[in-house]
């Protein structure tokens, strides 16, 4: 076995930052296809930089790979998994809101 | 290493037909998928069966293990036999491709405190299933050109979110050598993750991804933050929230009291007349950012216990001398 070590400065992505769709599709076992029609859900907004070039901001990429996991792994269609999506966030702040009020009441 | 019995990991007869593999992968899959699932070691039981469905739905690859025999018992010490995928044609059908991304661990090679999720390609699967169809195998594909972005998680705890950190990460990679055997290589990468990174945030290392097979660019490795539930601080987005106790006088009084922040402590203002569950803010005490973000306050009113007869004596006297009806609204 051969060590190679390397050391990098991480560039976060910000709000700032885009990603070209094809990239998009291919970090999230999308198709364009399913992407514009996540646009058209609301799920995310991409620009068109040049004509015919859709980007999609990097701060959305987490959402999108959810998305294409539930529809590669379960077998769920894009508005399925759009839904899955939107639930899935709403659970995890309603966990959230439980937790702070659970330490509001909870004994010190 | 030891040898997997993929029927088993699937809950499926060794004569399962395709639609019954299938169908039992789905059916596992809803209920460890870790994006949804509840259970525990959820993420570590849904690669199993993932390993699994790679290769039993795959014709060439069932048709392969399946000539291991029948015997093999999970967990069992177990080696590729010496002729190993001879005999099969093969379709070019993705094997596992040329690169997988280890764990990154706060220090050293540690693969606590991160897990691999994203695509298969992506996966770090079995040792068993790298030796049957990784690179170097029958089974691994032909080269592609450019190499594939590759994605990972990355563990980290609030404090490290604040004042920033570094991480090791261990990329192994299978690279042809120039006499065309295959060697593994482990690329320890160390990034440095700055302060003020937020939960889920992504962080971009250009060229780190799965290397190419011929002509073409690297791909890239993204590592997707995730920040650790804090003992005492509550996140959200880059406000954090600290419950803090405060006795009936303080808040009843106005006080000033010690406060602990991500940066250290400081002395903050009670106003008279707080309420329990009232939040006060401390302006730019939260992450860091453009702009950062604040720490909220929450008071909680912590009634002084009434285990000595001086105790109940001082409430009796308030009860007997403050005009207080808590419930006047219910009156209404």
């Amino acid at each position: 076995m051969v060590r190679v070590t390397h050391r990098f400065e991480a560039h976060v992505l910000g709000e700032s930052d885009w990603i070209a769709a094809t990239e998009i599709c291919q970090l999230c076992r999308l198709d364009l296809g399913a992407v514009m029609e996540l646009a058209e859900l609301g799920v995310v907004a991409p620009r068109e930089i040049p004509p015919g070039q859709w980007q999609i901001p990097a701060t959305a990429l987490p959402r999108l790979r959810v998305v294409g996991r539930l529809m590669q792994d379960l077998g769920v269609n894009v508005s399925g998994a759009a839904l899955a999506l939107e639930l899935l966030e709403a659970q995890r702040e309603l966990e959230r809101r439980i937790r702070s009020l659970e330490r509001l009441a909870s004994d010190h | 290493m030891e040898f997997r019995d993929y029927y088993k990991v699937l809950g499926v007869e060794r004569a399962a037909t395709a639609d019954q593999i299938k169908t039992a992968y789905r059916r596992l899959a809803r209920k460890y998928h870790p994006d949804v699932s509840k259970e525990p070691n959820a993420e570590a039981r849904f690669k199993e069966m993932q390993e699994a469905y790679e290769v039993l739905k795959d014709p060439e690859k069932r048709a392969a293990y399946n000539q291991l025999g029948a015997d093999w018992k999970a967990g069992e010490q177990f080696r590729p036999p010496p002729d190993w995928g001879s005999g099969f044609e093969f379709s070019g059908g993705a094997g596992r491709p040329g690169g997988a991304t280890r764990g990154a661990g706060r220090t050293g090679r540690s693969r606590a405190g991160a897990a691999q999720d994203g695509a298969f390609h992506d996966q770090d699967f079995s040792d068993f299933f790298s030796s049957l169809f990784g690179g170097g195998t029958p089974f691994a594909r032909a080269g592609r050109g450019a190499g594939r972005d590759h994605h990972a998680r990355v563990g980290i705890e609030l404090e490290e979110a604040y004042r920033g950190t570094t991480r090791t990460l261990e990329l192994r990679r299978p690279e042809v050598k120039p006499d065309g055997s295959v060697e593994l290589r482990t690329h320890t990468v160390r990034v440095t993750i700055p302060a003020g990174v937020a939960e889920g945030q992504l962080i971009r290392l250009a060229g780190q991804g799965e290397p190419p097979s011929g002509a073409g660019q690297a791909g890239d490795l993204y590592l997707e933050v995730h920040i650790q539930p804090h003992r005492l601080f509550q996140l959200e987005g880059r406000d954090v929230t600290l419950t803090f106790p405060v006795a009936p006088w303080e808040a009843a009084l106005g006080a000033s009291v010690t406060v602990p922040t991500l940066g250290g402590t400081v002395e903050m203002h009670i106003p008279a007349g707080a309420q329990s569950g009232q939040k006060l803010r401390l302006r730019g005490r939260g992450l860091p950012g453009q702009p950062a973000g604040d720490q909220y306050v929450q008071l909680k009113v912590v009634l002084p216990p009434t285990d000595t007869p001086q105790a109940k004596a001082l409430y009796e006297e308030m009860r007997s001398k403050l005009n207080f009806d808590p419930r006047a609204n219910l009156s209404r």
